[in-house]
């Protein structure tokens, strides 16, 4: 099939693009906690320096803190592209013991490496592109500068005319090419360290592992209860009193046939009437269960028909290959059918975007709209009922909503299929 | 008959007063939640209130309490409860003080017109109406080596209508024999379950209800 060609070549060229994006972020974000693990180390000297005279014995107990500080914020930042690192238990208080820890041992060992090895990587790896970005467009410029100095990083020959700057853009070519081709593996690079040395060790990260696990399924079955308290309370203060209802104007028809024929006529008219409404509430119900749009059309249909309704104008970009496990689509469905509730009802956005996307085991949900901000999760709100749906299925849920927008609602979803 | 209905449901409420007025009864008030309900008692002083157990705010027993509460206030007043599934939790928490002129029945018995009014005659003249479905529930969870089983299949038909509410007379009616018959019957039980005989239905039913929950809870 020849005509499919360009269509699996465009994706192609958008994940390689998007790849060497993340790169990038990855980078700049690993220069960060780099940044911060150099001055850590350079802390942990200067302790160790003034133990000798003694004020370092004062100041020791501040070392493993810092550390962890540190740590964590590098954990944060590779849990959110990678696997997850969950962190370690907090460390004991005294300095002795704490040395005696092996995650606090661990994470000594990391901030040595990244704050040397990790951040010469970053630095190393930016200098790609932008002296890339800077050379190829150096003919477009390097007239405006001093002719006494006019050439750029990382060029050794002088430019004196239009082929010498032309080379130096040749030259700032190559490097973005090799950003290209290096950027993504220079970032896995710098977060190997991390990923190696920043889990707890295997023992300890099992029992956390069971701990959090336990308390997502409690988390799962309270949401299944409050899920089930929900139907029931719908069924029978909603579906169940129109059938009485029903049932009770017919009984009053029955009696009435004889005695008052037109009036028998007028509650008859009602008693369908409320027939009616109970069968509307039963679809109600029934899709508020599991939409059998889903079933029907599939994650993008149903998506798609969110959208429809939706009084903001809504663009969805499914691109999830097969499908998911049934809940978790459902969840799917009802995350974005809340958040485009909250836009319609309160961001006052013109546009909002659905991206649904399926990376590895995960199913990762993005909804942003160009609204006013300020969406917060409080109790009560629509939006904790969908954190714990989400967690329910051992899931994240990320909001991002400054006051003057935009919001964005980042969702990961395990697929389990 | 003077009545006022408390029920949050506007469909139920109107189709209810409408039902009792084609019947010629006096509702006097409609109230759609517990506050306004015990303020229509005490302006209006009815002799029968027909209560929903789920109002709001928390939709759990609000009616219960609603209902408990009102004859506190007014002693005389009859209640009937409706409820849309049957709970033996609420009919023990409203039988608590004695079961005259009290009722608990499904929300669904009103469509059957004859036996929602008896019910309700019943429960304002001072007797008691409990769902069947109650009583169901209490017989088939007994114990079963306790002396309800040494009763015959007739002598339980007559223990459940008994259980229910209804009089001798009504009782043979349902059950198509004589009077005479029935009260030989109910003899024979309440010597089987070892009970003071009584002819108060009231009494009756206490009695009934109170041994059932007994085996029940003994299990």
């Amino acid at each position: 099939m020849p005509e499919k060609q360009p269509e699996s070549a465009t994706p192609k060229r958008v994940a390689r693009a998007r790849a060497v994006l993340d790169a990038l972020e990855h980078l700049v974000g690993g220069l960060g906690t780099a940044i911060l693990a150099l001055a850590a180390l350079l802390w942990l000297v200067l302790v160790a320096l003034t133990c000798v005279v003694g004020v370092g014995l004062l100041l020791a107990p501040t070392v493993p803190r810092v550390v962890r500080a540190v740590a964590e914020r590098e954990r944060a930042r590779l849990s959110r592209w990678g696997p997850e690192i969950i962190g370690p238990e907090p460390a004991p208080a005294r300095v002795r013991a704490a040395m005696a820890d092996p995650a606090v041992r661990r994470e000594l060992g990391w901030v040595l490496v990244h704050g040397t090895f990790g951040i010469s990587v970053s630095l190393v790896a930016l200098t790609l592109p932008i002296n890339g970005v800077q050379d190829v467009t150096y003919p477009l410029w390097w007239r405006l500068l001093s002719p006494t100095d006019p050439a750029p990083n990382l060029v050794f020959w002088s430019v004196r005319d239009t082929p010498d700057a032309l080379k130096v853009a040749l030259l700032g070519l190559v490097l973005a090419v090799a950003f290209l081709a290096l950027g993504p593996g220079l970032a896995r690079l710098q977060a190997w360290p991390g990923r190696r040395l920043l889990p707890p060790s295997a023992d300890v990260d099992l029992s956390l592992r069971v701990a959090q696990l336990s308390a997502t399924r409690a988390a799962a079955l309270d949401a299944h209860a409050t899920e089930l308290r929900r139907i029931e309370r719908s069924l029978h203060d909603g579906t169940q009193n129109r059938l009485v209802a029903v049932t009770v104007l017919l009984g009053a028809t029955r009696r009435a046939l004889t005695r008052d024929p037109a009036g028998a006529e007028a509650m008859l008219e009602r008693a369908q009437d409320a027939a009616e409404q109970a069968l509307a509430e039963l679809r109600t119900v029934v899709r508020g269960i599991l939409p059998p749009v889903l079933a029907d059309r599939g994650l993008a249909g149903a998506l798609a028909g969110l959208a429809a309704d939706c009084g903001v104008p809504c663009r969805i970009d499914v691109d999830v290959p097969g499908r998911c496990a049934a809940s978790v689509e459902a969840t799917t469905y009802f995350v974005v059918a809340e958040a485009l509730t909250n836009i319609a009802k309160h961001s006052q956005a013109r546009h909002a975007t659905v991206t649904v996307r399926r990376q590895g085991g995960a199913l990762s949900l993005r909804v942003e709209d160009d609204g006013v901000g300020g969406a917060e999760e409080h109790e009560g709100s629509g939006l904790t009922g969908i954190r714990r749906r989400i967690e329910a299925h051992d899931g994240l849920l990320t909001l991002t909503s400054p006051p003057g927008g935009p919001t964005t609602l980042l969702v990961e979803l395990p697929c389990g299929s | 008959m003077r009545i006022v209905i408390a029920e949050d449901d506007p469909l139920l409420r109107e189709g209810v007063a409408l039902l009792l007025r084609a019947e010629s009864l006096d509702v006097v008030a409609t109230t759609d939640g517990p506050d306004t309900f015990l303020a229509a008692v005490e302006d209006h002083e009815p002799d029968v209130a027909i209560v929903d157990v789920r109002m709001p705010p928390t939709h759990t027993d609000e009616g219960i309490k609603a209902a408990v509460e009102a004859r506190r206030r007014q002693p005389g007043l009859a209640v009937l409860v409706l409820s849309a599934y049957v709970e033996q939790a609420f009919a023990t928490d409203l039988l608590a003080g004695g079961a005259a002129r009290l009722g608990y029945l499904l929300k669904e018995r009103v469509g059957r017109v004859e036996q929602f009014l008896d019910a309700l005659h019943r429960v304002a003249g001072g007797g008691t109406a409990i769902d069947p479905e109650v009583v169901a529930q209490l017989l088939s969870r007994s114990r079963p080596d306790t002396a309800l089983d040494r009763l015959t299949a007739r002598e339980r038909d007559v223990l459940a209508l008994m259980a229910e509410g209804l009089g001798n007379t009504a009782i043979s009616e349902r059950l198509f024999v004589t009077e005479g018959a029935v009260h030989k019957h109910i003899r024979s039980i309440f010597a089987k379950l070892d009970l003071a005989p009584t002819d108060r239905a009231d009494r009756r039913v206490t009695a009934v209800l109170r041994y059932l929950e007994d085996t029940q809870r003994r299990t």
